[in-house]
């Protein structure tokens, strides 16, 4: 009993946390067909800006959690601006994908280098966002833990609303739908891209402030996370937001089942296993375009 | 904002996709509060000249002049922002997106935007049969329901001074096509609204067009009212369409 | 057989023929002149890499398969090697190739679960077979591997020499793996499984149609490419008589990327100018560990933006609109002019 209540706990929580850094990938590559492999630095970066803020500046966690997000914002922007949008022009010219993930990738080696620079090669601790716990039928659960479930699933809810319900919010939806159809609704692109951009690195900065709460900030402190939510997007098909959360939850089920049956060591092992499943049977995730995934 | 004299103008235009050109030195005036109807075969470019138009392509000569302004080599966001609204071929409907949010995104700039409830509201009474579609994914529609939703996009620019049609016939059942051009009839008379319109014949074009060009080859080849085409039997007999 | 669309293989003319072989050897005799051993030692290593970067090359731009998990693959090699070394008393040059094997045998399998995926999905499925394999290396249960220790130390191939005479002896034999690797890939690239690989890249409609078959050839492309990194990887174990899974990950990765960007995918000199260059930057920038990847990162994403061919493309470029230029009939040759720009998977 106490253990299918430790693992339904652990799902909630690595799920939530793995879908919003995840979340953000699937936008991006559902907006502007990239593979953002600069997601995990924006982790990185959060985990950073929260010992910045919690540890150095001793100000409250809910500022630390404001300033990533602007921190975030602004490094995903810059990063689309720099890396992504001068090559969006010539997508007939060259293998936009396969160029894009390697100049994402190129950003991500600069982030985590200047990092090593600025802070040093050691890890910094942060303390947790709020201290303390509660105990469920024989459980501990921290209250650090409940907050990073609840902030995720919140900022989740706020992204969907954001994206069916305001202006800019639809104009991304449209533009990873018809891009010809968009521009021609006069929605600028050369705008819009690193709004969204910046957007997700935004959510994965906050997920940064937990993850680093949770563990420490270091250089590769964003490595993981990338590996985590490259798993999630593919479980659950590129560019699909649903599928994404979907995927979320299902890889935090097998991570937890496997973290209480095995041990912690080998669920990446696990879960790589399970997404060579998906890949070889559905090639395309769970709710991906079948007609997306060729040969 | 009362306009008169000449709203989009054409001058020269070669366009068309890499190697092959398509539209091939084109001329053509839309006056303000006319409807012009472009007629021609398929494969003759009509579609390519529109997206020229708007901004989707690049033209590779000529100019396009929209409202006084030079707009060729434009963006196309930057285009539709001035009022140029492009039904396209296809309908290019966002099929994930319900039919209101469908709807919404016609009305992207920010004037407009802000009287989209307005917009949204004459939608409805212009289209009836929408409003119970109107939570619906645009995927799930039939082909007239979605021609309908293309259009009503186009009409939620409060702004909009030329409304670009692109075969608003093709694929539906004859039904649906009395339907559409009943509505097309409608914008004409009821909002005034300057329409640019592309046809494969004239069969469903009569009472709606002010001016009619042939378009055979990636050029305009005849003009005239469709009383006086409509006459010329060499005319007819290339596009079979019957009045 | 030889379709237009996937590009011309050029003949190569008699002086371009006479400029490499004396650059062979001049390479070659360098350590008569040179005796220095860090710079013999630099050399060594640029060499193991440039072996591993050929491989990655055939696989990345010439058949055009997003395949990130090299490292691994590479590192398979090199543990192979030493634990058939350690266990079985193999002799050296032996386990040397059966570490190839194995790498090769592995590279295939890995094949395996990309032939249904189209480009994107490939590039995360073999990134992940990367980080997982590199994950095992260092939690290795049984101890095998030694962990994130390190591999115990394995006999080098030239133990018996002195110190200045194992270098020179492991130059010209890895020099000799590169001039092998190189012309061999050079030879299949034009070759008719080359002709097949790059139709399946750039046209797979058109291949389907003849009844060239994707599979069979993505199964030859990686178990080729496998087999020349997993020699490299065993020769980088039998070198510095050990190995660690720093040899993979992150780092590496963006440092060999790097080099076959700049250089020019695709290209058969594009790894070789990569390599070269690249080696020379970070000797440069010894003195400041971690300026060095930054400046990387900066300049794998200012080439890929602005010269997306690599140097050698831009170079065949520069070629090519010289020789337009002066009005000649004949096209300079060289052997890498045809794929200036990065592979197309889709279709």
């Amino acid at each position: 009993m106490s253990q299918v209540v430790a693992i339904l706990i652990s799902t909630v929580v690595l799920g939530s946390i793995y879908g919003l850094v995840a979340i953000g990938m699937t936008l991006i590559y559902g907006t502007l067909r990239i593979l953002d492999m600069s997601q995990g630095s924006m982790v990185m970066i959060g985990s950073y800006v929260a010992w910045g803020m919690l540890v150095v500046g001793n100000y409250n966690p809910v500022l630390a959690l404001v300033a990533a997000f602007v921190a975030t914002f602004a490094l995903g922007t810059f990063t689309q601006l720099v890396s992504v949008q001068p090559l969006m022009g010539r997508r007939n010219e060259l293998d936009f994908e396969m160029v894009t993930f390697i100049t994402t990738f190129a950003a991500a080696i600069v982030f985590s280098n200047v990092a090593l620079q600025v802070f040093g090669p050691f890890q910094k601790n942060v303390p947790p966002l709020i201290a303390g716990g509660v105990t469920i039928a024989g459980q501990n659960l921290s209250y650090q833990s409940i907050t990073m479930a609840l902030t995720s699933i919140l900022l989740m809810g706020a992204l969907g609303l954001f994206l069916s319900r305001t202006r800019w919010g639809l104009a991304i939806r449209a533009v990873a739908q018809d891009l010809d159809a968009a521009r021609s609704m006069g929605v600028p692109v050369g705008q819009l891209y690193p709004l969204t951009m910046g957007l997700a690195s935004a959510l994965a900065g906050i997920g940064g402030v937990f993850l680093g709460a949770q563990f420490f900030a270091s250089p590769t402190a964003g490595d993981l996370p990338l590996l985590e939510a490259l798993i999630v997007v593919i479980f659950g098909g590129l560019g699909s937001l649903s599928g994404t959360l979907y995927a979320a939850y299902a890889i935090g089920l097998i991570q937890s089942i496997a973290i209480v049956a095995i041990g912690e060591t080998w669920t990446l092992p696990i879960l790589y296993g399970v997404i060579l499943l998906v890949l070889i049977f559905r090639p395309y995730g769970l709710k991906g375009n079948p007609s997306e995934v060729r040969l | 904002m009362s306009e008169t004299g000449v709203l989009l103008e054409v001058r020269g235009l070669w366009a068309g996709y890499g190697d092959s050109i398509v539209v091939r030195d084109l001329d053509l005036v839309v006056e303000v509060g006319k409807t012009v109807v472009m007629i021609g075969p398929n494969g003759h470019g009509k579609t390519t000249f529109l997206r020229a138009v708007s901004g989707l392509i690049a033209p590779s000569r000529g100019e396009v002049w929209f409202g006084g302004e030079r707009v060729d080599g434009r963006k196309p966001e930057a285009i539709a922002r001035k009022g140029l609204v492009h039904v396209m071929q296809g309908d290019g409907l966002f099929s994930e997106m319900t039919v209101e949010e469908n709807l919404l995104m016609g009305a992207f700039p920010s004037s407009p935007w802000k009287r989209r409830q307005r917009a949204l509201d004459r939608v409805w009474e212009l289209f009836p049969q929408l409003t119970e579609r109107r939570g619906q994914r645009a995927r799930t529609l039939s082909g007239g329901e979605r021609r309908l939703v293309g259009l009503g996009r186009g009409l939620m620019r409060e702004d909009a001074r030329l409304l670009m049609i692109d075969e608003p016939s093709l694929g539906l059942a004859p039904v649906m096509i009395d339907v559409v051009y009943g509505a097309i009839r409608e914008i004409r008379e009821r909002l005034g609204t300057t329409i640019l319109l592309v046809e494969e014949n004239f069969t469903h074009v009569g009472g709606v067009a002010d001016v009619v060009h042939v378009v055979e080859m990636g050029g305009i080849v005849r003009s005239g009212s469709l009383e006086e085409l409509s006459s010329d039997r060499t005319v007819v007999e290339t596009y079979l369409g019957s009045l | 057989m030889i379709d237009a669309r996937v590009g011309r293989v050029r003949k190569l003319g008699g002086t371009t023929w006479a400029a490499i072989a004396t650059l062979i050897v001049l390479v070659a005799l360098f350590p008569f002149v040179e005796s220095n051993q860090y710079i013999l030692n630099v050399m060594v290593t640029a060499f193991i890499t440039l072996v591993l970067n050929t491989a990655w090359n055939f696989v990345l731009g010439v058949a055009g398969v997003w395949n990130f998990g090299m490292l691994a693959i590479y590192a398979i090699g090199s543990y192979s090697a030493g634990l058939l070394m350690l266990h079985t008393g193999l002799p050296t040059p032996l386990a040397i190739l059966l570490g190839g094997v194995a790498a090769g045998g592995i590279s295939v399998l890995l094949a395996f679960p990309t032939l249904r995926l189209f480009g994107i999905y490939t590039s995360l499925l073999t990134f992940s077979f990367a980080q997982v394999i590199q994950f095992v290396i260092v939690n290795d249960p049984k101890g095998l591997t030694g962990g994130s220790f390190g591999f115990p130390t394995v006999p080098g191939l030239f133990s018996g020499l002195g110190s200045l005479q194992q270098i020179r002896a492991f130059y010209w034999t890895v020099l000799a793996i590169v001039i092998a690797a190189t012309f061999g890939v050079w030879w299949i690239r034009s070759s008719r499984l080359g002709i097949a690989l790059r139709t399946v890249r750039d046209a797979p409609a058109y291949a389907a149609a003849r009844g060239v078959s994707p599979i069979k050839y993505r199964m030859l492309a990686f178990g080729i490419s496998g087999f020349i990194a997993g020699i490299a990887g065993a020769l980088y174990l039998t070198y510095f008589q050990s190995v660690t899974a720093s040899i993979m990950g992150l780092t590496p990765m963006s440092i060999d990327v790097t080099m076959l960007v700049i250089g020019g995918l695709g290209t058969i000199a594009g790894p070789l100018v990569g390599t070269a260059l690249l080696t020379v930057i970070q000797e440069m920038l010894i003195d400041h560990p971690g300026i060095e990847l930054t400046i990387l990162g900066v300049v794998l994403l200012v080439i890929v933006v602005f010269v997306p061919g690599g140097l050698v493309g831009l170079v065949s470029r520069i070629r090519r609109r010289v020789t337009n230029w002066v009005g000649e009939e004949e096209v300079p040759a060289t052997p890498d002019a045809d794929t200036g720009s990065p592979p197309e998977t889709s279709g």
